[in-house]
């Protein structure tokens, strides 16, 4: 079947449309962190600049240096992930496999979770996290983000353990590779593409993470997302910092994304069988 | 070498309030290819996975070998089980499939690798060992399966309608090969199928499933020249035996205001089901008069619909009949090839 030119060309033109509106913004911060701060501000804003590396040196050395709110950030969100992984893959092939008694009434309220607006929580967070002494602390702000993100993630994962036939297991079972490697050899690497996507969203949730990290964290654990905000202050604000900082803060999170989405799509091939059709 | 006998001991079965399997008696001797059939819902199935450990027995035992196995773990039962959906691991190839199961125990590498290549041959697939699943037709994921089930060599084979996701012709072709597999492995082999011709072919014997309960067992040509009940009579065969309701007496059967002969003799007078299988109906110049409602050619034969007081009587005849839809005949049966089953408990009762 072949489109008409006018078809094309009006798909082409809607295609066009979105990309400008999600790249533009991006493509500002990365050119506003080339320009001074008065190139910034000039009026008309101005495509023609004196590029300056500046501000990128001032963001990872200088006196502003973001570098240990990076790192801070790659802790609680690394922490998060991995403990998030660690519970809620056993939890969701629980959820998936076996009859538990309460099983849908517990789904929902795992989905009721995702519902309540995190600011209504922050008042109780902080006070329980002053009760127990773990305010502005990895561990502090690593427990209250797995609040968030292990529902989700077990959520997320439910449903590509559902998609895994019971036979393939019990065929495991029987080919003697008992419960615990049945499940790593033969049911884990066929979700590889549901625990790669839910690893990136969880990371980025906690990466980008902002409300409680202000909060909750302090001198001790400052995100980055608090450590840019700091750019905006009474006076001033830091635009091309900002802009600078922003663009560093992202790297990571892209890096992430695209090492991730070649196991997806990796994991999406692998798992496609022909014929006997039960995916 | 084992010898891979099976025993089950009263085995029950409950879901909840539905009880799928009403104690469930059975014998398999060693190296039998052994038929579980019956209609979907029978409890077929079920009982091949309690064999296999997949499921537990509400009551019961099951033995194999005079070990009692109910509550031994699937792999610890030395059994080898091949799935309807062949539930072979996506993400390995056909090599590291049929490997899976000499992995799991151990196995050194360089043993592994010839029982692959040996099962892969028995099978046919040796040039298909690097393929994903995904990359097999449904004939070859079958003989994967396959593979992945002799390469262990089990005490017991279990095959859950192995050929239904194939198709006619490949089903008949892999039919032969299994039996002859089966033959020269020499292992115990339990075949669950819904199809009659299937278990009538390939069995050595067989268990006819109908609700939860085993109604027959013997020998494919036993169980069809005897079928112990009017609905086993109904399930095997094809087209079905005709079953009639008919009064007995004295060696006649009165159909209506019709009579037939049989040559089977039971005391008294009593209310019975005639059961005739269409391959015993003769199309005469005397007997009970019927109309052709629809004539089928089978190239070989032919199938006639017959109209009997709103009863339809199938017959299969030879080709030289030569009446037209519509008309009306003579027909009769074979007097020793009568069934005769109780009208109200449907056992049989002629022997």
């Amino acid at each position: 079947m072949k489109r008409s030119g006018i078809a094309t060309a009006s798909l082409l033109g809607v295609a066009g449309v979105f990309l400008t509106l999600w790249t533009f913004p991006v493509l500002w911060a990365l050119l506003t962190s080339f320009k001074s701060e008065r190139d910034v501000l000039a009026y008309p804003p101005t495509l023609i600049f004196t590029p300056t590396l500046g501000n990128y040196r001032d963001v990872l050395f200088g006196a502003t240096t973001i570098l240990p709110n990076l790192i801070s950030s790659f802790v609680v969100a690394t922490f998060t992930t991995v403990l998030t992984m660690l519970l809620a893959i056993p939890a969701a092939y629980a959820l998936a496999r076996l009859n538990l008694p309460g099983k849908r009434a517990g789904g929902f309220y795992i989905l009721a979770t995702q519902m309540l607006p995190p600011v209504g929580l922050i008042i109780p967070y902080f006070l329980f996290l002053q009760k127990i002494g773990w305010l502005d602390s990895y561990k502090g702000m690593t427990l209250i983000y797995l609040t968030f993100s292990l529902p989700f993630a077990i959520w997320l994962l439910v449903s590509y353990f559902e998609d895994i036939p019971r036979e393939m297991e019990e065929a495991a079972l029987i080919d003697r590779a008992g419960r615990m490697r049945a499940f790593l050899y033969v049911v884990l690497p066929q979700v590889r593409g549901g625990i790669a996507v839910t690893v990136i969203f969880v990371f980025l949730n906690a990466w980008n993470e902002f409300l409680f990290a202000v909060v909750l964290g302090g001198n001790n654990v400052r995100q980055v997302t608090v450590a840019m905000f700091n750019f905006i202050s009474v006076e001033q604000t830091l635009w091309a910092k900002l802009a600078a900082a922003a663009i560093v803060t992202m790297a990571p999170v892209i890096l992430l994304g695209l090492f991730a989405q070649r196991h997806i799509v990796k994991g999406l091939t692998v798992g496609a069988v022909k014929g006997g059709g039960r995916r | 070498m084992s010898n891979g006998r099976v025993s089950l001991k009263k085995i029950v079965k409950r879901h909840g309030a539905f009880t799928a399997l009403h104690g469930i008696d059975l014998d398999i001797e060693p190296g039998e290819f052994f038929a579980l059939l019956g209609p979907s819902g029978s409890g077929k199935t079920t009982t091949l996975r309690i064999v296999a450990g997949l499921e537990e027995a509400s009551e019961g035992r099951v033995f194999l070998d005079s070990t009692d196995i109910t509550n031994t773990e699937p792999g610890d039962r030395d059994v080898a089980m091949v799935f309807q959906s062949y539930a072979l691991y996506p993400h390995m190839n056909v090599r590291q499939n049929i490997a899976f199961p000499m992995r799991m125990v151990g196995m050194p590498k360089g043993e592994i690798d010839a029982a692959v290549q040996d099962a892969a041959k028995k099978v046919h697939i040796e040039h298909l060992l690097d393929r994903k699943p995904g990359q097999l037709s449904g004939g070859q994921q079958q003989r994967c399966a396959l593979a992945r089930a002799i390469v262990r060599k089990p005490r017991l084979f279990l095959l859950d309608e192995p050929l239904s996701n194939l198709d006619a012709k490949l089903r008949l072709e892999t039919r032969g090969e299994l039996k002859k597999l089966q033959r020269s492995l020499g292992v115990t082999t339990i075949y669950v199928t819904h199809d009659q011709e299937e278990a009538m072919t390939i069995a050595d014997r067989m268990a006819v499933f109908m609700d939860g309960q085993i109604v027959q067992v013997g020998s494919p040509k036993f169980v069809f020249d005897n079928p112990a009940t009017a609905d086993v009579a109904n399930f095997i065969g094809s087209p079905p035996m005709n079953l009639i309701p008919a009064s007995y007496a004295d060696g006649r059967i009165r159909i209506g205001a019709h009579e037939l002969q049989t040559s089977c003799r039971v005391g008294g007078e009593r209310n019975v089901i005639a059961g005739i299988r269409p391959s015993s109906v003769r199309i005469g110049p005397s007997g009970i008069p019927a109309r052709i409602d629809l004539i089928e050619n089978l190239g070989d034969a032919l199938l006639l619909d017959l109209s009997l007081d709103q009863m339809t009587i199938r017959a299969r005849t030879g080709t030289e009949v030569t009446s037209r839809e519509g008309e009306s005949v003579f027909f009769s049966a074979d007097p020793t090839a009568v069934h005769l089953f109780d009208a109200v408990t449907r056992v049989r009762i002629n022997d």
